[in-house]
């Protein structure tokens, strides 16, 4: 057993000779003094009967050795006797022996009594038990005590074939002969103990071969299950266990013991879960032990039904005495027994009630297994009532432990910290500080917060005693590990050579030495980062850091001064040579740092040269007029030459090294940025495209992804542009040029003749312009097929991003869609020539008409009707590409279709957020809360959110359920879930607090609204607006009606352009003139003044105040 | 021989001796007609067997036919002298039971009501079912969340002998609780059912509790501390089949409050969804599968529904599934008639 409860099961288990014992020597006396007196007994009490009386009295009070010393008094003295009453003194003096544990005089005193007297004790103490088949059975266990099992063995045989013993003592043999079996493999090879609990087994299942009616039967039975229990047969346990229960009498003893029981049950399931090999066996026993620990009764259920045993009892004693003032032997004993009873029940309800820790043990066993079945939130909130209802627990390091554990799984590192925290506090001495303070540590290292770890490990070397060898170690290297995490690399450095003197067997010593050589490096001490790694790789020629050395020692090369290029390239050739076929994870994600650096290598020898090229270049122009020129013109084509040829390996070794990134997200990331520089400036735009689309097809759901497809995007359209064209031009502009300049000549010489006709001059001008407008017609030409060709391209890129779009477009669940739609829409867009409104657009411009069609024929559409989510989608976009083109009833009505043909869950956030927004703005509420209830419900962790929370609050608010629309608020706020809806949520809750006279948090809310420089807009006029209108509702005199006119002022003085506050604003002063301040006048004149505003003019308050005026 | 072909046969006998409905009155015992029996008529009627007592109400007596040397003989006793009644489960008692679980409250309204209608003349009698049928009834009005009714019944119920029964009065506390929660008045809820809690001991109640308590914190947005409350119903009291569902349901609703963009990396509508599934597969034909396949996305939906028809074709368990246990035998056994 495991606990401490065993205490109370023991009690129970011990019911066996209990039965046999319990009542056998208190009233046997009186019984045959009545029935039988002694001769002396009328007059006098004869001294024999006093002494026995003596003796019983004694032994009732558990002294049995005072008890024995009387019966053997006794023995002495009663010779002539009758043999019955010898017989009495006989078993009697070998209970005291048994009770003393004193086994061999147990032994020979009950083989005397079973030798010497073969009726027993007769009628003596019972009228059905002459107590010869207890004797044996008493003589059996004293055997047992002996390790006499041999013949504690014989003797039980003898009880379980004799027909003519009493039923009870039957079941009683066979059930002691299975304990004893088992008890006697108690030492022995597995084996021999298997095959003794099946013997065991056997025997118990002839002992309840008749039923368990009896406590005899229910004691094997118990047993039974037990060995059931032992020997992993669970499901015949628990069989045999809910019989049981359910026969039981429902007595505390039967009670405590079916719920021990089931808690043995359930640890023998936890045991053997433990030690399975088979994952699938381990969570059936998992399983198997948290039924039972859950069916096991709690302590509140356990007191009461004591509670109710007791008082039972106590009452029957009552009720007995009460009715038998003068009880016969018979109702004494009755009276007796129902006593004894009590007591029992009394004393086990003690026992369990001074165990503190029964509750808290169970939910302990339920909580690890929650934990092994990976159900980490109900193992937590297991722990959680331990420390609730348990705090004492006397395993609550235990569960601490695991409550960590569970708090980790659930991934909720700040509060596992906080629980870490709080047991080093209070338990700062227990053993399992350390242990817990290393994770308090590990969780902070996790998280990257390497101070906070150091401390955590500092403090566990400072004050904890009993740490292992080991424990020390690991956490030495673990200081050093986050020194070198945080980028402290001379303290990291120190770290780890400290590391390396103090333990120098250490099984991690390969890693400190290659990460001390890398503090080296990363300090830029390059030579001594040569000597580290030198000794890392004599001492570990092929250990697991080594193509992580090599490619380190090429950079070593590369950084030293003066720099070894060749000496660089060739390392790193060399480690492409040796490791390109090698496909372990780091060679794999080190290649493309490998490739890098040849790249870097190729580019600063591309460097050097371009100096060369300069310094070539000003030779060249130095020499422009020597015969040397040429010499020069010559060496600088040819360093030209080289440095192209280096600059295309640069290219080529990072164009390997993104083609070999996908697994390293940080060389990718820097290597593409390289290529950005140099690619396009080249006018290699195809290869720059193909490039971004071999790694956007790596994974289209990678957050980086529609980065990379937009450089797919825009390298296809660039792609257009062909060189060729700027080429073709200039040659078109050459060819003209000539020609040009010769016809100018021509004009210019005419007209500075003195006789020439303004007809030949016109005429010479003519040439001119024939050849600027053949020259122009040339370059249109030219420009036409250039036209085409971006076109062309642009067209490719369109259909590479429907081919992207249509790829997702059918999946709800990828969010990135909606992304990507958006970007489509928006490219489409761009391509309508837009025209004023009411002006007709010129023929055959490409118009939204036409742009619709194209996107829907983008989307493909028509090849996925069957799919309600694509065709949502199609309607989305329609809606999109309206928000571009500026026709907001075109997305009304695209938005409507989706509110109107699709229900919530066949959409996802994206569009449940727009389209609420739009039905919101439209007043189909209904819908719209329909839309937000289900972001809120099963969205709550998108970017989307917080439409969802806006957009109820609105609702509730329009509905003035105020209470409801704060509290939608204060939950997004007070969560942080606010993403673009901050503004929204901030007002709605504004006006909700004024609207329940909350008015000193509303001013608070509004004036933040109001005074925050990027919520300028709307929702500022509309602040001021709320809060001139709450100091109206608060005024009672002149003061507090002119600080809401101030307000008002405010609004419609700033605001014009948000004609709706300003109008409400304007009316609102004007009544509070009229009406507070009497001051008609001023009224009329700001009325009028309002009703002049263009803005103004057309809105409900116009109307209103217009009727007003005229009031006035 | 013999005495082996005797034990079947007595066995058979021990099965048929199960007890019969009777009423014991002083001195003697009477077998009692089970007005829930019914024949194979159209429309079914009760099955009377006239040696047994009958009773009638508007008398207030209890009939019988007695052979006497051959002379049949009416025998008529009081309701009012029955001191004793030994009476299994009525079976219309167990079909309301399980409308409850069902979700049909007005199918277990209408069977509790002829329970409660032939035990009325005897509730105050040690082993009337009356009051246990009380509590079902006032469960299946909770069901209906009809105020009014369940106000009107309780008020009446509460002057009744059986409401001091420490467990009908915790059951009344119960309802009352449930009253107040739907009157929003969700603090006070808190405050008691906590209180409550540390009073009762029996696990159904304690279960009941832990989920009216935890449907008050979640209607005040405390969603941890609902989420907490309704977990610790299948944790500790996993074989409570009936509340199980229930508070795996308010379970999977908190996580769905609790969740947030900060909260992102907990995955919570995950695991929302995760025991949304744990009640489609583990209790497919509760009212809460049905309203757990509602909130589950529909993919996910498809999901559970396949797997729980794998396993009830006996596959295997996926990980993490823990099927529900039913209770145990000793602990299904109804004192509410003691």
């Amino acid at each position: 057993m495991l606990i401490k409860e065993s205490r109370t099961y023991k009690l129970a288990k011990a019911t066996l000779l209990a039965v046999l014992i319990a009542m056998t020597p208190v009233i046997g006396d009186l019984r045959a003094q009545t029935k039988k007196p002694l001769p002396t007994a009328e007059k006098k009490e004869d001294p024999l009967s006093l002494l026995y009386k003596d003796a019983i009295k004694n032994l009732e009070e558990k002294k049995y050795k005072e008890a024995l010393v009387i019966f053997e008094e006794l023995d002495a003295k009663a010779v002539d006797v009758e043999p019955k009453l010898k017989a009495v003194v006989s078993f009697q003096k070998s209970l005291c022996h048994f009770f003393i544990r004193d086994w061999p005089r147990a032994e020979a005193e009950l083989t005397a009594f079973l030798d010497k007297y073969p009726k027993g004790t007769e009628d003596f103490l019972s009228d059905t038990d002459n107590r010869r088949g207890t004797a044996e059975l008493l003589l059996i266990e004293a055997f047992s005590k002996q390790g006499k099992w041999e013949l504690a063995l014989a003797r039980l045989e003898k009880i379980r074939t004799n027909t003519l013993a009493r039923p009870e003592e039957r079941v009683n043999a066979f059930t002691l002969s299975a304990q004893i079996i088992v008890d006697r493999a108690k030492s022995s090879p597995e084996d021999v103990k298997k095959a003794a609990y099946a013997q065991g087994i056997a025997l118990l299942k002839q002992a309840t071969a008749d039923g368990i009616s009896t406590p005899e039967r229910r004691e094997a039975a118990y047993k039974l299950v037990e060995m059931y229990t032992k020997l992993g047969l669970a499901k015949e346990a628990t069989q045999l266990k809910n019989e049981i229960d359910a026969k039981s009498n429902g007595s505390p003893v039967e009670v405590v013991r079916s719920n021990f029981q089931r808690l043995e049950i359930g640890d023998a399931r936890f045991g053997a879960a433990e030690s399975a090999a088979d994952e699938n066996f381990r969570a059936d026993f998992y399983r198997q032990a948290l039924t039972n620990y859950q069916g096991t009764l709690r302590r509140a259920n356990l007191s009461s039904s004591f509670g109710r045993a007791i008082e039972a009892k106590q009452t029957e004693v009552e009720t007995l005495t009460k009715n038998f003032p003068k009880p016969s032997p018979e109702q004494a004993a009755n009276i007796e027994k129902a006593k004894q009873e009590a007591a029992q029940f009394k004393k086990i309800q003690e026992e369990f009630n001074a165990n503190k820790d029964y509750d808290a043990f169970i939910s302990y066993r339920i909580g690890l297994c929650l934990l092994e079945l990976k159900r980490p939130w109900e193992a937590h909130v297991a722990f959680l009532d331990i420390f609730e209802n348990s705090p004492g627990f006397t395993r609550i390091s235990g569960a601490y432990y695991y409550h960590i554990l569970a708090l980790r799984r659930i991934g909720r590192n700040n509060e596992a910290q906080a629980k870490c925290k709080e047991f080093i506090s209070k338990f700062p001495k227990d053993d399992q500080v350390s242990a817990i303070a290393l994770i308090l540590g590990d969780i902070s290292q996790e998280r990257e917060e390497y101070p906070e770890a150091i401390a955590h490990y500092k403090w566990v070397l400072a004050n904890v005693k009993t740490l292992t060898p080991e424990v020390i170690e690991e956490i030495d290297f673990r200081v050093a590990a986050c020194l070198f995490s945080q980028v402290d690399w001379a303290p990291a450095q120190k770290a780890f050579e400290e590391f390396l003197k103090k333990h120098e067997r250490s099984p991690v010593r390969q890693q400190v030495l290659y990460m001390n050589a890398l503090c080296s490096f990363f300090q830029g001490k390059y030579k001594e980062t040569k000597a580290d790694f030198d000794k890392y790789e004599q001492e570990y020629p092929k250990g697991q850091f080594i193509p992580d050395v090599r490619y380190r020692q090429a950079i070593v090369k590369f950084g030293t001064s003066p720099r070894d290029i060749p000496g660089t390239i060739k390392l790193c050739e060399d480690w492409l040579k040796d490791y390109s076929k090698n496909n372990t994870d780091e060679v794999i994600s080190q290649m493309p740092e490998v490739y890098t650096l040849i790249g870097d290598a190729n580019i600063a020898l591309a460097d050097e040269i371009d100096k060369k090229v300069k310094a070539a270049d000003l030779d060249v122009r130095l020499n422009a007029k020597t015969p040397e020129k040429a010499k020069f013109v010559e060496i600088k084509t040819k360093l030209e030459k080289e440095k192209e040829a280096v600059t295309n390996k640069a290219i080529d070794a990072y164009e390997a090294a993104a083609k070999s990134a996908r697994t390293n997200p940080q060389a990718l990331e820097f290597v593409l940025g390289e290529l950005r520089k140099l690619l396009p400036g080249r006018g290699e735009h195809k290869r720059m495209r193909d490039l971004f689309k071999e790694i956007f097809d790596w994974n289209h759901n990678d957050p980086k992804s529609m980065t990379y497809l937009y450089e797919v995007i825009r390298s296809t359209e660039r792609m257009g542009d062909m060189p060729e064209f700027a080429a073709e031009s200039e040659k078109v502009r050459k060819n003209f040029s000539t020609q040009l300049a010769a016809a100018r000549k021509k004009v210019d010489e005419l007209e500075r003749r003195d006789k020439v006709t303004k007809e030949e001059v016109d005429a010479a001008k003519a040439g001119v312009k024939k050849l600027s407008v053949e020259l122009e017609a040339e370059l249109a030409k030219v420009e036409v097929k250039r036209q085409v060709s971006i076109a062309d391209q642009k067209k490719r890129a369109l259909k590479i991003l429907s081919d992207a779009v249509s790829e997702s477009i059918n999946d709800r669940t990828q969010e990135g869609t909606e992304k990507l739609i958006v970007f489509l829409a928006e490219k489409l867009s761009r391509k309508i020539k837009r025209v004023k409104p009411g002006t007709k657009p010129e023929p055959g411009a490409y118009t939204s008409a036409e742009a619709e069609k194209e996107l829907v024929k983008l989307l493909r559409l028509e090849d996925h009707r069957e799919s309600l989510v694509a065709q949502a989608r199609g309607f989305f976009a329609l809606g999109q590409l309206a928000v571009f083109t500026r026709e907001p009833e075109k997305t009304a009505a695209n938005f409507a279709k989706i509110a109107a043909n699709y229900k919530a869950e066949e959409l996802n956030p994206t569009i449940l957020a727009m389209v609420g927004d739009s039905l919101l703005s439209k007043g189909d509420q209904k819908k719209a809360a329909d839309f937000f209830g289900y972001i809120l419900e099963h969205s709550r962790s998108t970017e989307y959110a917080d439409y969802g929370f806006a957009g109820l609050a609105e609702i509730a608010f329009a509905n003035k359920k105020y209470a409801d629309a704060l509290s939608l608020c204060n939950e997004a706020i007070d969560n942080n879930i606010l993403m673009s809806k901050e503004l929204d949520l901030r007002f709605t809750r504004a006006r909700a607090l004024a609207e329940l006279s909350k008015y000193a948090e509303a001013k608070k809310e509004f004036e933040e609204i109001a005074k925050t420089k990027e919520w300028r807009g709307e929702k500022t006029a509309a602040s001021l607006y709320w809060l001139g209108l709450m100091a109206e509702r608060q005024a009672t005199d002149e003061k507090g009606y002119n600080e809401a006119i101030a307000y008002y002022r405010r609004c419609y003085m700033t605001w014009k352009k948000y004609e709706v506050w300003a109008a409400k604003s304007y009316f609102a002063s004007a009544k509070l003139f009229a009406n507070k301040l009497n001051q008609k006048d001023a009224a009329k004149a700001l009325l009028k003044e309002m009703l002049e505003k263009d803005r103004i003019k057309d809105t409900r308050e116009a109307a209103e105040a217009k009727a007003f005026l005229l009031g006035l | 021989m013999r005495l082996s072909l005797l034990l079947p046969a007595l066995a058979l006998l021990a099965a048929a001796s199960s007890p019969a409905q009777t009423f014991v009155f002083k001195g003697e015992r009477w077998e009692i007609n089970d007005p829930f029996k019914l024949d194979n008529s159209i429309p079914p009627k009760p099955v009377v067997d006239a040696k047994k007592g009958t009773i009638n109400v508007i008398k207030g007596t209890i009939d019988r036919v007695s052979n006497s040397g051959g002379i049949e003989v009416t025998l008529t006793r009081k309701l009012t002298e029955v001191t004793e009644v030994i009476w299994p489960l009525p079976s219309r008692l167990k079909d309301a039971q399980a409308n409850v679980s069902r979700g049909e409250p007005a199918k277990a309204l209408d069977n509790v009501e002829a329970v409660l209608k032939f035990f009325e003349p005897i509730k105050n009698v040690p082993g009337s079912w009356w009051a246990r049928a009380s509590i079902v009834k006032l469960d299946a009005l909770d069901r209906l969340e009809n105020d009014a009714a369940t106000e009107s019944f309780l008020a009446a119920f509460e002057k009744e002998e059986a409401a001091k029964l420490p467990e009908v009065a915790t059951q009344i506390q119960l309802a009352r609780l449930m009253q107040r929660a739907r009157k929003g008045e969700h603090e006070e809820v808190v405050k008691e059912s906590t209180e409550l809690l540390t009073k009762v001991d029996t696990a159904e109640l304690q279960a009941r509790l832990h989920l009216v308590k935890g449907n008050s914190l979640f209607a005040s947005k405390k969603y941890e501390a609902a989420m907490a409350t309704y977990l610790r119903v299948p944790v500790f009291f996993g074989s409570e089949t009936e509340i199980v569902p229930k508070a795996l349901l308010g379970a999977a609703r908190s996580f769905r409050g609790m969740d947030s963009p900060a909260l992102r990396d907990q995955k919570l509508e995950a695991v929302s969804n995760r025991y949304l599934y744990d009640i489609i597969v583990s209790y497919p034909v509760s009212k809460e599968a049905e309203e757990a396949k509602k909130m589950l996305p529909k993919e996910e939906r498809a999901k559970a529904e396949a797997d729980q028809k794998k396993i009830a074709a006996g596959g295997p368990l996926p990980e993490g599934v823990i099927m529900a246990k039913p209770k145990l035998a000793d602990e299904e056994k109804v004192e509410g008639n003691k």
